[in-house]
């Protein structure tokens, strides 16, 4: 309980009393009002620093969320169709998530090498285009990729957030076994009655799998947002920790780091913090409120 | 389902499963390359020779055995804390009445919410206070005060211990402790197996730990060591793969050994409380 108090809630009530101070750890910690704050929204305002962090953040974070749910929860409902080899199917899938991210970035940076990598080599002897990937800083997410200047000449729209999206769907394994576990606890004779009224496979999973899993889905919506929200370590590797190419990979836990451990200024660090903090408290809070209408609570 | 859709299902499943397991074939293939074969384009899965001698040269080329012994002493550590402390803590959630224990328990839930960032810069502040900088009990102390997920999985399990196994204890004469010590911890094994274990890769693959807290190379573990390498030698891609391979191959044996443990702890985290 010591243990709790002194890793949570001092750091936590400390961290909102700094973000209000000016603090280089050298000199003691000076109050200095609002400036750190004040410093944030006029980043804001003028789209540097603290701006790009939130978009970067965002556009990963609610890119790849959405898109691991949709990938895992196809992956498991594929698995539990009556098949042989479901066990080492399912250790394919999820092998990748048991990586170690440091491990899993050397490989990926490898693989998406603009010239040599493995996926262009592919697409090339494909035909296709050859992205740039980690070398990049385009977002394929963008109005700019309907252009159709974008994709001429062998250029494309996809940057390094893409590549860090496509390498976040190749470790959703240990999601995919959540849903898996979820769809086998769905009792069988829900199939039968739906089978026997006539329904097909496709309807099967969208009437019955789909809304008994969406307690689960949830479950993993909330911990993927704040996950990937929190990503670290393979944003600090694929972009040399700086946040390269040209700030797109600069996310809120990066900034963070950069400011309170380069730069020295705890209190800046602190106020991005609780921004951080008041940003996953909105969203965990709007998407508690919501899911009362499309999470299924079983019958009361 | 009939042959058609069976058909589809298996044509599916082949072409993503090789998807997904084609960057792992690939980096293991790619760590017994050759450098001029790692940039021949077209790529081949199967290396024309057997380079073993990649992985000797990664070894040697930085201090491995040092990051090794590193590693194996935070997992060590870390492992232990976690056990010792979680255990205790959840023993005091589930077993125990006290008062506040509901609201505590409550807050302690609470904090798996909290962003590591916010409590990041005063935590680091206060173990350099105690002078554990750049020392690695900066990294295993914290994980002899608890972590809320250990304990919640620890008291999950200790809650479905009759409590008719207590009191037959208490009245054969038996403390507190030793009910804790004698009849709930060898009872609990299979949990704490799981704890352990997830404890264990995470110190593992720690990252951001040795990069706040160490300062000194001959300190570094190997998931911060590899990150070093990768940016001294960014060119020599067959060494990297090499390093990365030995890197993440015993965490896949790991799996491969404890996959049911694993598999159970992941989907008991989601479902059921």
């Amino acid at each position: 309980m010591v243990g709790l108090l002194a890793l949570f809630v001092y750091p936590f009530l400390v961290s909102l009393y700094w973000s209000f101070c000016e603090y280089d750890l050298i000199n003691p910690p000076r109050v200095v009002g609002l400036a750190n704050y004040q410093q944030l929204a006029s980043e804001f305002a003028s789209g540097t620093g603290i701006a790009k962090a939130l978009w970067n953040t965002g556009y990963y974070a609610l890119i790849s969320v959405p898109l691991s749910i949709v990938l895992g929860v196809s992956l498991a409902s594929l698995l539990s169709c009556d098949i042989r080899g479901q066990s080492i199917f399912r250790t394919l899938f999820y092998l990748p998530s048991v990586i170690p991210v440091v491990a899993a970035s050397i490989l990926w940076m490898w693989l998406l090498n603009p010239t040599d990598g493995l996926v262009n080599s592919i697409l090339g002897s494909l035909g296709l285009w050859k992205p740039q990937w980690f070398a990049s800083p385009n977002e394929l997410v963008s109005a700019n990729a309907f252009a159709s200047s974008a994709w001429a000449n062998n250029a494309t729209p996809i940057g390094s957030k893409d590549a860090l999206i496509l390498m976040s769907l190749w470790g959703m394994g240990n999601f995919m076994v959540i849903y898996l576990a979820a769809i086998g606890d769905i009792p069988k004779s829900l199939y039968e009655a739906a089978r026997i009224d006539g329904a097909g496979p496709l309807r099967r999973f969208w009437n019955v799998t789909l809304p008994l899993l969406t307690p689960v889905i949830f479950f993993n919506l909330v911990m993927g947002l704040i996950q990937s929200v929190q990503a670290f370590t393979q944003i600090y590797i694929v972009s040399e920790g700086r946040g390269a190419p040209a700030d797109s990979t600069l996310m809120l836990s990066l900034q963070l780091f950069l400011s309170a451990f380069q730069h020295l200024d705890m209190g800046y660090a602190s106020a991005v913090a609780w921004l951080l903090f008041a940003i996953l408290g909105v969203s965990t809070w709007l998407l508690f409120r919501t899911s009362r209408r499309w999470v299924y609570e079983g019958v009361r | 389902m009939n042959w058609l859709q069976k058909s589809t299902v298996y044509a599916l499943l082949l072409f993503l499963a090789t998807i997904y397991s084609l960057p792992l074939l690939v980096m293991l293939s790619g760590s017994l390359k050759s450098p001029a074969e790692i940039q021949a384009s077209p790529n081949q899965l199967i290396p024309d020779g057997w380079h073993w001698e990649n992985y000797a040269e990664a070894i040697t080329a930085m201090p491995f055995w040092r990051y090794l012994s590193n590693t194996l002493v935070l997992c060590v550590g870390s492992v232990l804390g976690t056990v010792i402390s979680c255990s205790m803590a959840a023993y005091a959630f589930a077993r125990l009445k006290w008062w506040g224990r509901d609201w505590l328990f409550a807050v302690l839930i609470g904090t798996m919410l909290l962003p590591w960032h916010v409590t990041m810069i005063p935590r680091f502040l206060l173990l350099r206070e105690v002078g554990l900088y750049n020392t690695l009990g900066a990294l295993i102390l914290p994980t002899f005060l608890g972590d809320a997920f250990s304990i919640f999985l620890l008291r999950q399990f200790f809650r479905t211990i009759p409590e008719e196994v207590s009191e037959a204890a208490r009245i054969d004469g038996l403390s507190e402790w030793g009910i804790y010590w004698r009849i709930i911890m060898p009872m609990s094994v299979p949990a704490l197996i799981t704890v352990g274990l997830f404890q264990f890769v995470a110190a593992w693959n720690d990252f951001s730990g040795p990069l706040l807290f160490l300062s000194n190379q001959d300190k570094f573990p190997l998931a911060y060591g590899l990150e070093q390498f990768v940016s001294s030698y960014s060119d020599q891609t067959h060494l990297l793969l090499a390093a990365a391979t030995l890197f993440t191959l015993p965490i896949v044996l790991l799996f491969f050994f404890a996959q049911k443990t694993f598999l159970k702890g992941i989907a008991t985290t989601g479902l059921k409380d």
